[in-house]
């Protein structure tokens, strides 16, 4: 892990904490109270719903092609109702997120080093590349007209940083509160799951995330 | 020719028979230990009253009784345990002992509803078991969650849980990698790793909802 700008990465850490406790936890926690469960799961649809056409560029340039037909099928049939509705419910649980850093991983794009990005979080230079792209490929940026396309599609930045903080409010709450060093704590779950995404650990679940080379230090201590 | 070729076949099963043997029976002992683990677990929540002390007194039976705690204190401790004197060593175990009994009470509520699905078993290389499972909330407010039990299994001797894979995120090496940079932070002084933990001991935030 290359965290070389460590010290400008802490002090955005540090904003970014600041813009947590006076904005998104607030929000986020009267938002996970206020908002009906139906009302909260209509808009984590919605904004898995506009990350379809993503995961279907990007399954196409990694070769995966039964995931990207499972992304466009979902696309269309949840277009109906902008998302909002998941209309294939069973099915949907088989399609794997990929975004445009992962696509990069998979041409053997190095991944450059660990920024904490104002307000976006944490990122490798690869994954924050990628994310400028997959913020292009939103289906109402591309093809949005009309009032109420224009809003929602206004909002969903927003919105989609209020859910999130919503679903994971226990677990951010515990790091922000809990931890000795929540900018390490954050930079470990950090690499973790990117790693686990980059090697579709997550899709197989069986599959353990940490390379066994991270637990030589045990036994090399033991036979000295 | 032919008998020579039959005699080299023969010492080879013979001497990788023992080792498929010992795989399979370190495979089906570490599954039989979260096995065990969990049914001791739920016996517990089954009666739990939500009483702090009896919740602690709980997960510290279960630390002692199924993890490997020698090992995961040096563990989490990185590199920087050698340089560690023996009183800092010992201060440092009890506390992370602390740190981690208070992190599991503070969170026990969310095991309650749970139920567990033990997947598979799988030898990774000669010292770990990977055994997967999965947890589904029975309410189905929540999605399954995937857990990896991570076992050490050492020759003579009976298993014990080191590390546990939540979602693919491991617990243990994220405890490292933060304790590690507490150290870092200041100069590589364990002392300031054990500060740390005290002040967070004496001063709790928990500020979960």
């Amino acid at each position: 892990m290359r965290d070389r700008y460590e010290g400008a990465n802490r002090k955005v850490f540090a904003f970014n904490m600041g813009v947590d406790s006076y904005v998104l936890e607030p929000v986020a926690g009267a938002y996970r109270d206020t908002v009906p469960e139906g009302g909260q799961t209509a808009v984590s649809n919605h904004l898995r719903w506009a990350s379809l056409p993503s995961t279907a560029v990007n399954s196409t340039l990694q070769g995966k092609f039964e995931n990207a037909a499972l992304a466009t099928l979902h696309f269309l049939v949840n277009g109906l109702t902008l998302g909002f509705a998941d209309l294939a419910a069973d099915e949907e649980e088989q399609i794997t997120k990929e975004d445009f850093g992962q696509t990069l991983a998979s041409w053997n794009v190095p991944e450059g080093s660990y920024h904490m990005v104002p307000v976006l979080g944490p990122r490798t230079t690869r994954s924050l590349g990628g994310t400028v792209v997959d913020f292009a490929l939103n289906p109402l940026s591309v093809f949005g007209t009309g009032d109420v396309v224009q809003t929602v599609n206004a909002a969903q930045a927003p919105v989609g940083a209020v859910s999130f903080r919503a679903q994971n409010y226990d677990a951010i709450n515990d790091v922000k509160y809990n931890s000795l060093d929540p900018y390490a704590r954050t930079r470990s779950v950090y690499y973790q799951s990117r790693q686990g995404l980059l090697e579709d650990r997550v899709a197989r679940g069986a599959a353990s995330a940490v390379s066994e080379d991270e637990f030589d230090s045990l036994f090399e201590e033991e036979s000295n | 020719m032919f008998r020579r070729q039959m005699m080299a076949m023969m010492v080879a099963m013979l001497t990788l028979f023992p080792l498929t043997a010992y795989a399979d029976a370190r495979v089906t002992a570490a599954g039989a230990l979260v096995d065990t683990m969990i049914s001791d677990l739920e016996t517990f929540l089954a009666t739990d009253t939500g009483d702090e002390s009896a919740r602690t007194a709980e997960i510290d039976r279960v630390l002692n009784t199924y993890f490997d705690m020698d090992s995961i204190t040096r563990f989490s401790a990185g590199q920087y345990w050698r340089a560690a004197s023996s009183e800092q060593k010992t201060e440092y175990g009890s506390l992370f002992r602390e740190v981690l009994c208070g992190t599991i009470v503070r969170n026990f509520d969310q095991l309650q509803g749970l139920a567990y699905t033990a997947d598979a078993a799988t030898a990774k290389g000669d010292k770990f078991v990977i055994v997967s499972g999965t947890f589904t909330d029975t309410t189905g407010q929540h999605p399954a969650v995937k857990v990896n039990w991570r076992v050490l299994t050492r020759e003579g001797a009976a298993p014990k849980v080191f590390d546990i894979e939540i979602e693919n995120l491991s617990l243990l090496v994220t405890q490292k990698q933060e304790n590690v940079a507490v150290i870092r932070k200041n100069k590589g002084e364990f002392v300031a790793l054990i500060n740390a933990m005290k002040d967070r001991l004496a001063n709790p935030v928990h500020n979960d909802s």
